[in-house]
């Protein structure tokens, strides 16, 4: 990890420090310790929706994460409502929404197949195609783009080597234009799988990089 | 309190936890007076209620202004199907970074103000619709939620009153069109987010076929505040026709961005060069979006006498929508910045109305050419014609929002128009 804490103001609410963790910024509880079965059934499809380690292959809503759908299912007064948490839900576990995934969301919600593609079609965030295991997203909208969001974007293809939306070599990183972040004061805003960054400039971004490599590598 | 700035001429009641990292936790909030309001409201009865939103002449704040008690007023008074409330957490206008904010800082203060105002329409359920980019916010106010759930503010026969009101956090796809009331509903209710007809209104037919009221995130935050203190109380802030305080998302070329609390009325001017500490490197002051991407553009002319209520921005020649001030210096290009909104619009539009579907990508294509240094002066006219055609044509104000920037930038910022399209001549930075 670099010698110099990257800033990240957006996670801390002001100046905290990149490499805390994202509870240690907290101070309490509040990320980073939910139950993958979703807890109280109120917030339960709110839980992570891109994670680093992607596993495509996994069984769909089994265990917990079946615990989780059915806790949403109780939450809405028709099943057919429970599609967009139901599409998260099989993007966690498998890192993308692949047709198979779509067919099973089908059957499980009982809506035709078609239905749910032109559904999750509609939506920008259900990835139709794997990513890596880091999804960069900067936002390169108005607010940001006045403070320099292009020259960030630019950055982050320089240091993956990448095309917009190509998965670098090791697997690691999918850089893509985001549209409007919310977090215009705090420009540039980038959103690397679920967590914000912000206040990013290109000259963090090889410190940034690096440090996602290195938990890539290491883990935790 | 160092909230990544505040500034002494703020009025602070939304905000008044933002920067605090303890306000979120449920002990704290009740420490603090919470949930003395919902109390509060219990004893009032719905109706009296409303009466009180009505009488502080709160105006909603995700951007159209309509009063808050008036639309409350629409739902019907004696239940024979479910009511519900739906929060609109899906903030996605560029230049609005403000119910984040609200949510994460103080998600108490948000689920208070969802339950008063659900008992107020008589709605035993409340969706809070969040965007799908929300994670880390959303994550807190689940954990908030579930708090508020152990210690018996929501759910089943809230602190023995008998009411029974649940809140379920719901988390959207990342779609800007969801903002749209009814295409939030349409969300909600598992489809595409596409917005409907109107008639039938929400407050007749809206999610999931019953009554419903869609509120946003910092109309339903002040509602404990106004309940606690009262109607006339929220008018010593603001004007007569915009009375209270409203939060300021100021982004773009200013020394100081951010969120302020201010009072509705409060000069632009001051804003930017008091409140915010002026512009960014001492540049002079070019032209301001006040109200996020949606609405005109006013050049600095029209900036010098703006006062921030909704009244005041319409004088001005532009609309205070959700008073998301984008600030934007001397160097700025205007065209490059009017040709990345528009691509937006083209990017979100949901393609059921051809006006929009083709007129926000068309428009894109002529203003990149623009940019590119290949366009024709026609293009201009062709673009407001494009404009006439996409205003007031569509079942959303999508359409709109793609022709104010336009319309009003080549109004204002011809000259720069005209430099690229004679001369491939760019304004501002390379």
């Amino acid at each position: 990890m670099s010698d110099v804490p990257f800033k990240n103001p957006g996670w801390a609410g002001n100046t905290g420090e990149f490499d805390l963790s994202e509870a240690q910024v907290r101070g309490d509880d509040f990320v980073g310790k939910r139950p993958t079965a979703g807890g109280h059934p109120s917030g339960a499809s709110t839980y992570p929706y891109m994670l680093a380690e992607k596993n495509p292959d996994a069984v769909l809503f089994e265990g917990e994460y079946k615990e989780r759908f059915e806790k949403s299912l109780t939450r809405y007064p028709t099943k057919q409502a429970a599609l967009l948490p139901a599409l998260a839900l099989a993007q966690e576990i498998r890192g993308y929404v692949s047709p198979e995934s779509m067919d099973r969301v089908a059957e499980l919600l009982e809506l035709s197949p078609a239905y749910v593609r032109g559904v999750a079609t509609f939506y920008t965030m259900y990835n139709k195609a794997p990513v890596g295991r880091y999804l960069v997203q900067v936002c390169t909208n108005i607010s940001c783009n006045l403070c320099g969001a292009d020259e960030v974007m630019e950055a982050f293809l320089r240091y993956t080597d990448t095309e917009p939306g190509e998965t670098s070599e090791d697997g690691n990183f999918t850089v893509i234009e985001a549209e409007c972040l919310a977090a215009c004061g705090f420009p540039t805003c980038v959103q690397i799988n679920s967590r914000y960054y912000e206040n990013v400039t290109p000259a963090e971004v090889p410190k940034l990089i690096e440090h996602l490599k290195a938990e890539a590598d290491g883990g935790r | 309190m160092a909230y990544p700035y505040v500034s002494d001429r703020e009025v602070r009641v939304l905000s008044k936890n933002f920067g605090d990292p303890m306000a979120r936790h449920v002990d704290e909030y009740v420490k603090r007076g919470g949930y003395q309001a919902l109390k509060k409201a219990f004893e009032m009865g719905p109706d009296a209620v409303i009466d009180e939103v009505k009488a502080s002449g709160l105006r909603g704040r995700g951007g159209a202004g309509f009063p808050t008690g008036v639309k409350w007023s629409f739902m019907p008074k004696e239940p024979t199907r479910p009511h519900y409330l739906l929060c609109n957490a899906d903030e996605s206008e560029p230049g609005t970074f403000k119910d984040r904010e609200l949510i994460r800082w103080d998600p108490h203060q948000l689920i208070e103000g969802v339950l008063i105002s659900a008992f107020a329409i008589r709605a035993k359920h409340a969706y809070i619709y969040c965007r799908g980019e929300f994670f880390e916010t959303t994550q807190v106010l689940a954990k908030a939620l579930e708090d508020a759930y152990a210690k018996g503010y929501v759910g089943k026969d809230i602190l023995g009153s008998g009411h029974d009101i649940d809140i379920t956090v719901h988390l959207g796809g990342g779609a800007y069109i969801c903002g749209e009331e009814t295409g939030l509903m349409n969300s909600l209710e598992g489809r595409r987010g596409q917005p409907r007809v109107k008639p039938p209104f929400p407050a007749a037919v809206g999610a999931f076929g019953m009554p419903s009221t869609v509120n946003n995130v910092e109309t339903l935050s002040i509602i404990p505040h106004i309940v606690t203190h009262g109607g006339q109380w929220y008018r010593q802030w603001g004007t007569e026709k915009s009375p209270g305080t409203k939060l300021f998302c100021v982004s773009g070329h200013v020394n100081k961005p951010g969120n302020y609390e201010l009072p509705l009325g409060f000069p632009l001017m001051d804003l930017i060069n008091d409140v915010c500490g002026g512009m960014k490197d001492g540049k002079a002051l070019k032209a301001v979006i006040p109200g996020g991407s949606s609405v005109p553009i006013l050049n600095a002319d029209e900036c010098a006498s703006c006062a921030l209520d909704y009244e005041g921005v319409i004088a001005a020649g532009s609309m205070l929508g959700c008073a998301s001030v984008i600030i934007m210096d001397e160097n700025t290009d205007i065209v490059k910045s009017v040709r990345r909104m528009v691509q937006f619009y083209a990017h979100e539009s949901c393609g059921q109305c051809t006006p929009c579907r083709e007129g926000s990508a068309w428009m894109t294509k002529i203003l990149l050419r623009i940019e590119e240094g290949r366009g024709t002066e026609e293009d201009l006219q062709t673009m407001l014609d494009m404009s006439k055609q996409m205003t007031g044509t569509t079942i959303c104000v999508l359409s709109d929002s793609v022709a104010a920037p336009v319309v009003s930038s080549i109004n204002k910022f011809k000259d720069e128009y005209l430099a690229l399209i004679r001369r491939g001549e760019r304004v501002g930075v390379a």
